[in-house]
């Protein structure tokens, strides 16, 4: 009995080794956007190389291809998990997912809800906090009345960056005070832009908040940030420096390689790679369940930048064409220079901070909808 | 026996330069070291190979037939009308507009069709008018106007149409005003059904009646025509309301019959590009409105098959749409050739 055991043992190890297919369906911006649709690439390939799977990336023409692309992919049979980068293919899976339901079907930041979805949604909150904090300890350190941050359209998951930002600074406020027995008069500048597209916009927003005198403005806009980098540049260009304070804060991927490296302080890491590359283990592994997989702190999905990140995603700007081989030792060095510049108990406290979110200490608030908001911004209004 | 081979003589010339652009296609796939003959089994097992591969090209095929049509009633007349593209974007608008009123179904969708052809009408009528009476040269009228239009529909997506709980995206079509699918399970709706009568309509048009006639007529020998007797002015005017009722109709059914989400998208992501792909379906199509029918289905396949080319035999995005131009360029090219050779000969014409 015993060798018959032995028998069929050999035999599945002969067969060849299961290699599962995924498909990754992005939405019209494509890759190249060295965010969203670069990062849900980058966690798909390393999965792949880390499993042995195959990989087949379809990308959509017009946004009209998104239910087609999903269909297809799922009529062909031959995927083991088709992976939706953004919440633009929310409706599109939306219809499918019905249709198919013994395909495995995963979606990034957005929930659609049918058996066979597993929808991974990132606690935005948790990594806004750590920034905030940090923005306000600077403006409190360095004399800035202001903290600022400019904010795309008015839609219920932007409200979880600024909720989370707003008990960030405030928690920062009061760590400055309990570091240096100084109370720090600092308030919040915010603004909806309105828009996740209108690069102009978020540059004159961010120079009105520079203009008062804000130490860092928060990206919660994806491709504004160039614009408010742009404002960062400008303002320092007038002091005559290079280097920040005033800073951006960097938003979805790392975003502090751009601008040489001394101009955003730090970034709210939204890791879509991380979420693709969740989504392939819990297939490879066999434990793969359609619902909600929230990714935060705690399972890496957010975080604030670090030197390791710093490294990967000068990689990543690399690879994309952004930057050269020739800059990569200088926005180390820049960079590096910008951190050591800042003292280091506020490195300190936002460790703390993460620590105290991470065991569950703090909890940070997460509204959802317009009325947990008002909520929110009347516990931290941060006027001043 | 002269009147068959006429006819069949465009047929024969657009399947040889079908069987050009696809060895084209080939070589190119090939000598990037993608495999040809698996790319093209995707490609047509997928287009045309199966009742759900022809849903999704006839589906593609609905709005290229009516921005194809839109071009061919201009060449028939002799004008180059570039400007489908941004009348579809007003279509869109329109039907989108009236779908916000509450009307029985049936009558709100004829009626958000009607308010789309007549958005897409209005949107020639400058372009129209500087031509007839002012000789401004349609091309560069209705380019400038396609910018006009892409900013308008863009402030419209973004302020005045907007979901207030989806700002990436307009209100959706009222479901009283959609155009039923034809087939569950795929993006094919009513709207394939008005496309190809329209099509049909324009031919009866053209080739039946006494307007039509004039028309191309005008196209044929502007001199000659209005010698005959033929308004130059109402031929331009006619031509442009006809092709803005037709690009129109493009836009509304667009969001009225394409699943799931019936609206525009924020950065017009699902309605750009149809009426430039239009032109090249009226040239495959031999701005013939009868040929536009088959032309804008095989185009269609094309996009159709492009999914299956990167999905089943790996080829990238990139050159999936290399090989389409390629193979859509050897198709338009007897037409082209043939509209120079006229222009050529009417310039030496003029000037004799």
């Amino acid at each position: 009995m015993k060798k018959l055991w032995l028998v069929l043992l050999a035999a599945l190890l002969a067969l060849p080794a299961w290699a599962g297919r995924v498909a990754l369906i992005l939405d019209v911006g494509g890759r190249g956007d060295l965010s969203f649709n670069d990062m849900g690439f980058k966690g798909t390939e390393e999965a792949c190389a880390d499993f042995g799977w195959e990989m087949v990336e379809i990308q959509s023409a017009t946004s009209a291809d998104y239910l087609p692309n999903i269909r297809n992919a799922a009529r062909t049979g031959k995927f083991d998990l088709i992976i939706c980068v953004g919440f633009l293919l929310a409706d599109a899976l939306n219809e499918v997912a019905p249709e198919f339901p013994n395909q495995k079907f995963a979606i990034i930041d957005a929930v659609v809800s049918h058996p066979n979805v597993l929808s991974i949604v990132f606690e935005e909150q948790e990594g806004s906090a750590l920034v905030g904090a940090l923005a306000g300890m600077l403006a409190a350190q360095y004399g800035y009345p202001y903290v600022g941050t400019v904010l795309g359209i008015e839609i219920p998951v932007l409200y979880h960056f600024e909720g989370g930002y707003r008990f960030g600074i405030d928690w920062g406020l009061k760590k400055y005070a309990a570091v240096t027995g100084k109370a720090a008069d600092v308030g919040l500048l915010w603004v909806y832009t309105g828009t996740f597209s209108d690069i102009a916009k978020g540059k004159a927003a961010a120079e009105a908040q520079l203009e008062q005198g804000a130490v860092a403005v928060y990206n919660v806009a994806g491709p504004l940030g160039i614009g408010i980098l742009e404002a960062v540049t400008a303002k320092l260009a007038k002091e005559g420096r290079e280097a920040g304070p005033p800073f951006m804060i960097g938003v979805d991927a790392n975003q502090d390689w751009m601008g040489d490296g001394n101009k955003v302080v730090a970034s709210m890491m939204k890791r879509v790679d991380v979420g693709c590359y969740t989504a392939i283990k819990l297939v490879q592994e066999g434990t793969f369940q359609g619902g909600v997989l929230s990714l935060g702190l705690k399972n890496k999905g957010v975080g604030i930048s670090r030197y390791q990140e710093l490294l990967d995603f000068i990689d990543f700007g690399i690879k994309a064409g952004a930057i050269t081989e020739a800059d990569r030792a200088r926005i180390i060095a820049n960079w590096q220079a910008m951190r050591a510049a800042i003292p280091e108990w506020i490195w300190q406290a936002v460790d703390e901070l993460e620590a105290k979110i991470l065991s569950g200490e703090i909890v940070v608030p997460k509204p959802e909808t317009r009325e947990e908001m008002l909520a929110v911004r009347a516990q931290y209004p941060l006027t001043r | 026996m002269t009147w068959t081979w006429r006819g069949l003589r465009p047929i024969l010339e657009s399947i040889l330069a079908g069987i050009i652009g696809l060895a084209a296609g080939a070589l190119i796939m090939w000598g990037w070291g993608y495999a040809p003959w698996p790319a093209y089994v995707a490609l047509f097992k997928e287009s045309f190979g199966s009742g759900y591969g022809l849903a999704s090209a006839l589906a593609n095929a609905t709005p290229l037939i009516l921005t194809a049509l839109t071009f061919a009633m201009g060449a028939r007349a002799g004008l180059f009308i570039i400007g489908a593209e941004g009348m579809m974007y007003m279509g869109a608008m329109g039907a989108i507009a009236l779908s916000l009123l509450r009307l029985p179904a049936g009558l709100h969708t004829l009626l958000a069709l009607l308010c789309a052809a007549a958005a897409g009408i209005l949107w020639g009528l400058v372009p129209a008018v500087l031509r007839a009476f002012r000789g401004v040269h349609e091309v560069i009228s209705t380019i400038m106007f396609n910018w006009l239009s892409h900013f308008l529909a863009f402030y419209l997506v973004a302020n005045v149409l907007v979901d207030p709980v989806r700002a990436e995206k307009t209100l959706s079509v009222a479901k009283t005003s959609r155009l039923p699918l034809l087939m569950r399970g795929t993006d094919l709706s009513l709207g394939m059904v008005v496309a190809a009568g329209l099509a049909f309509l324009a031919y009866v048009f053209l080739w039946h009646t006494v307007a039509g006639y004039e028309i191309r007529a005008a196209g044929a020998n502007p001199h000659a025509a209005r010698y005959g007797g033929v308004s130059p002015q109402k031929t331009v005017l006619l031509v442009f309301a006809l092709g803005g009722a037709m690009a129109g109709l493009a836009g509304a059914v667009e969001v009225m019959g394409r699943p799931p989400t019936y609206a525009v998208y924020s950065g017009l992501t699902n309605i750009s590009g149809f009426g430039f792909d239009g032109i090249g379906v009226a040239m495959i199509g031999r701005i013939h409105p009868l040929g536009i029918i088959p032309a804008a289905i095989f185009y269609g396949g094309l996009q159709a098959g492009a999914r299956l080319m990167q999905m089943e035999a790996g080829v990238p995005f990139e050159m999936v749409r290399a090989v389409q131009g390629v193979i859509v360029l050897a198709l338009a090219l007897p037409e082209l050739t043939r509209i120079f050779r006229v222009f050529r000969q009417r310039r030496k014409g003029g000037e004799a």
